[in-house]
């Protein structure tokens, strides 16, 4: 017995265009696997874009610092930041939050006792507010009331020790953990007196190239040991955070105040920048790519609309509303959009592939494939939703004719 | 349920400014009141040209080139939306337009079919009886491409009864068919309209659809 199923169905896919459809599936594919790879690679190559890590394409902090001027170095002036240069910055549309390095006033100098021997230098402290820390160790707080001053030092300097001084004396090399378990002895002196307090190096920090201690040691400390004849000096560094570091206008803002950047991270950050504007352009073509394809299919479907304009009129002259006729291409629009979205996801997963010995052999670990396998699932989703609703429109048209 | 059907000074655009004129002025519908009711047979009668095909379309809601009102149950049906006509369509208002519209490359049960699956009016066996009864059972399987305009007409005809309907309008639905088959089936439209106490318009310029003791409506 023949089946009366699904009438409208083959009735309006009667003279469907295959061309014209695989013309689109090609067009769309082209343009979903170009935004795809863009948004995949750009996920690979930037690790350092959603988390506070020390990887090469770091985010978001500087450190500046005025430029030093030979009279300045004859005077023995420093140059620092005054509270109107501070407000300024902190005005600029790319600045999130700029936070001040506190200088010590006072003399410091730390001591290791060995068994029966020791090394004593002098050394300098700063602080920094500590939501610019990068790392959070232990014990970084002070108590007046039970002194021990946590350290955190750069990690550069444990390098330049490690593979610049040691190496080349034959000394060992230390590890973090050994350094942390080394018990100091501080003794500040100012203001007519001198204490001596235990101290530890508690951490090592990628993005500061200093000694830091908490900001309540400093202050403490400031009241108690600097002469309270002496003004206080502007902070000589800020630390700055900014919505991308490598920006033009950043770089020129930096370079007009005559403020120096510290380290090389408006360079990475530079890249960093490059990297985004160049993945921007790509998806940007690959978006084009996909709204022509989108124009295709939805031409390809009005055309098929027309062609079948009897038989749509027709079938909502027998009582059938144009959401039923339109529902008959639903099929034809999600099975070739779920074909271009399946072809779409292996473009970019054996793109990732291809790319990934590259990145790795840049240390670089790539993401998963998921968010961007579900981005190229939205923009097909888009797609077949706004394809749908067009002709549903056009059938809607058709419904009163005069 | 739809009861009545009135038009109220109806007239189709073309004919305005010749109100003084023939066919406008012998018509018995055109600019003037007229009321079609649930139950009753109407026959409308008129020479080619006076509007027949145009008359159906206004009440089915094709066309809306016309002055004056038309009115279901006292509803302008020019104020009834998309899903309104639909229903109406589906339950209410069953139409044979002159043309037929069938769809040329399905069979004819399959041209059946895709009416009465919209509201299940009648099973498969049912159906093969109409078609048993117009003498086109034989065709059934055969796709209406295939078919001569008298076996089209009987066809549509059936498609047309295969939904509930208070009004059924026959657009000269026996032009083209011998006075047997008239017969047949002017009495299968009048037992499946009486069945449900519905209204049969049928239209016609010369060969009558032979129902019992229409009132004759001159166009």
């Amino acid at each position: 017995m023949p089946s009366y199923k699904n009438l409208t169905g083959r009735l309006l896919r009667r003279n469907i265009s295959a061309a014209q459809l695989a013309g689109y599936a090609v067009a769309n594919l082209v343009g979903l696997a170009i935004v795809m790879c863009a948004v995949q690679f750009y996920r690979d190559a930037h690790p350092g874009f959603d988390q506070d890590s020390d990887s090469f394409i770091n985010r978001d902090y500087l450190v500046i610092s005025p430029s030093v001027s030979t009279i300045g170095t004859i005077t023995g002036t420093g140059a620092g930041f005054t509270p109107e240069a501070v407000a300024d910055l902190e005005r600029q549309p790319w600045t999130r939050r700029v936070g001040e390095f506190t200088n010590a006033d006072f003399n410091i100098s730390a001591s290791i006792d060995f068994n029966g021997g020791g090394m004593q230098t002098f050394l300098f402290f700063e602080s920094i507010p500590d939501e610019f820390f990068d790392i959070r160790p232990s014990g970084w707080s002070f108590d007046p009331e039970n002194p021990e001053i946590p350290i955190i030092v750069s990690k550069d300097y444990l390098a330049l020790y490690n593979f610049g001084f040691a190496s080349s004396r034959g000394l060992p090399q230390l590890s973090e953990n050994v350094i942390n378990k080394v018990p100091l002895r501080i003794t500040v002196a100012g203001n007519g007196r001198i204490e001596s307090f235990p101290g530890r190096i508690v951490g090592f920090s990628s993005r500061f190239n200093t000694i830091a201690v908490p900001q309540e040691f400093m202050q403490w400390a400031n009241a108690r040991f600097a002469d309270p004849g002496e003004t206080r000096p502007y902070p000589s560094r800020l630390i700055v955070e900014v919505e991308n570091p490598g920006s033009p206008q950043v770089r020129r803002y930096m370079e007009s105040h005559g403020y120096e950047i510290a380290g090389d991270k408006a360079d990475s950050s530079r890249a960093s920048y490059f990297l985004s504007v160049i993945t921007g352009v790509i998806i940007s073509v690959g978006a084009v790519i996909s709204l022509l394809s989108f124009f295709i299919l939805v031409l390809s479907l009005s055309l098929l609309l027309q062609k079948n304009r009897r038989k749509l009129t027709d079938l909502m002259l027998l009582g059938y509303s144009p959401n039923d006729v339109a529902k008959g291409y639903l099929p034809v629009i999600v099975i070739t959009n779920a074909a271009v979205l399946v072809c779409g996801c292996i473009a970019v997963s054996v793109g990732a592939m291809l790319w990934k010995k590259g990145l790795e052999s840049a240390s670089l670990e790539t993401s998963s494939l998921w968010p961007t396998w579900l981005l190229g699932a939205g923009i097909i989703a888009l797609i077949t939703l706004l394809g749908y609703f067009s002709v549903l429109t056009t059938v809607r048209r058709y419904f009163h004719p005069s | 349920m739809l009861q009545h059907i009135t038009l109220e000074q109806t007239l189709p655009l073309v004919f305005q400014g010749t109100g003084g004129e023939p066919p406008v002025a012998e018509s018995q519908v055109w600019l003037r009141n007229l009321t079609l009711s649930r139950g009753s047979s109407y026959l409308i009668t008129a020479e080619s040209g006076t509007g027949k095909s145009s008359l159906c379309s206004f009440i089915y809601g094709i066309r809306t080139d016309y002055s004056g009102r038309i009115l279901f149950d006292g509803e302008d049906i020019r104020n009834l939306g998309t899903g309104q006509w639909c229903r109406l369509r589906r339950e209410s208002l069953a139409w044979l337009p002159q043309e037929m519209r069938l769809f040329p490359e399905l069979t004819v049960m399959e041209n059946i079919m895709i009416k009465n699956r919209l509201s299940d009016r009648y099973s498969e066996q049912e159906i093969r009886r109409m078609l048993q009864r117009l003498e086109i059972d034989n065709k059934a399987d055969t796709r209406a491409e295939f078919l001569s305009v008298g076996q089209q007409q009987r066809v549509a005809v059936i498609r047309a009864l295969a939904q509930p309907f208070d009004f059924i309008i026959l657009d000269e639905p026996v032009s083209h068919l011998d006075a047997r088959n008239n017969t047949a089936v002017a009495a299968l439209v009048e037992e499946t309209a009486s069945a449900q106490g519905a209204a049969i318009i049928a239209t016609s310029v010369g060969n009558h659809l032979s129902l019992h003791d229409p009132e004759t409506i001159r166009l």
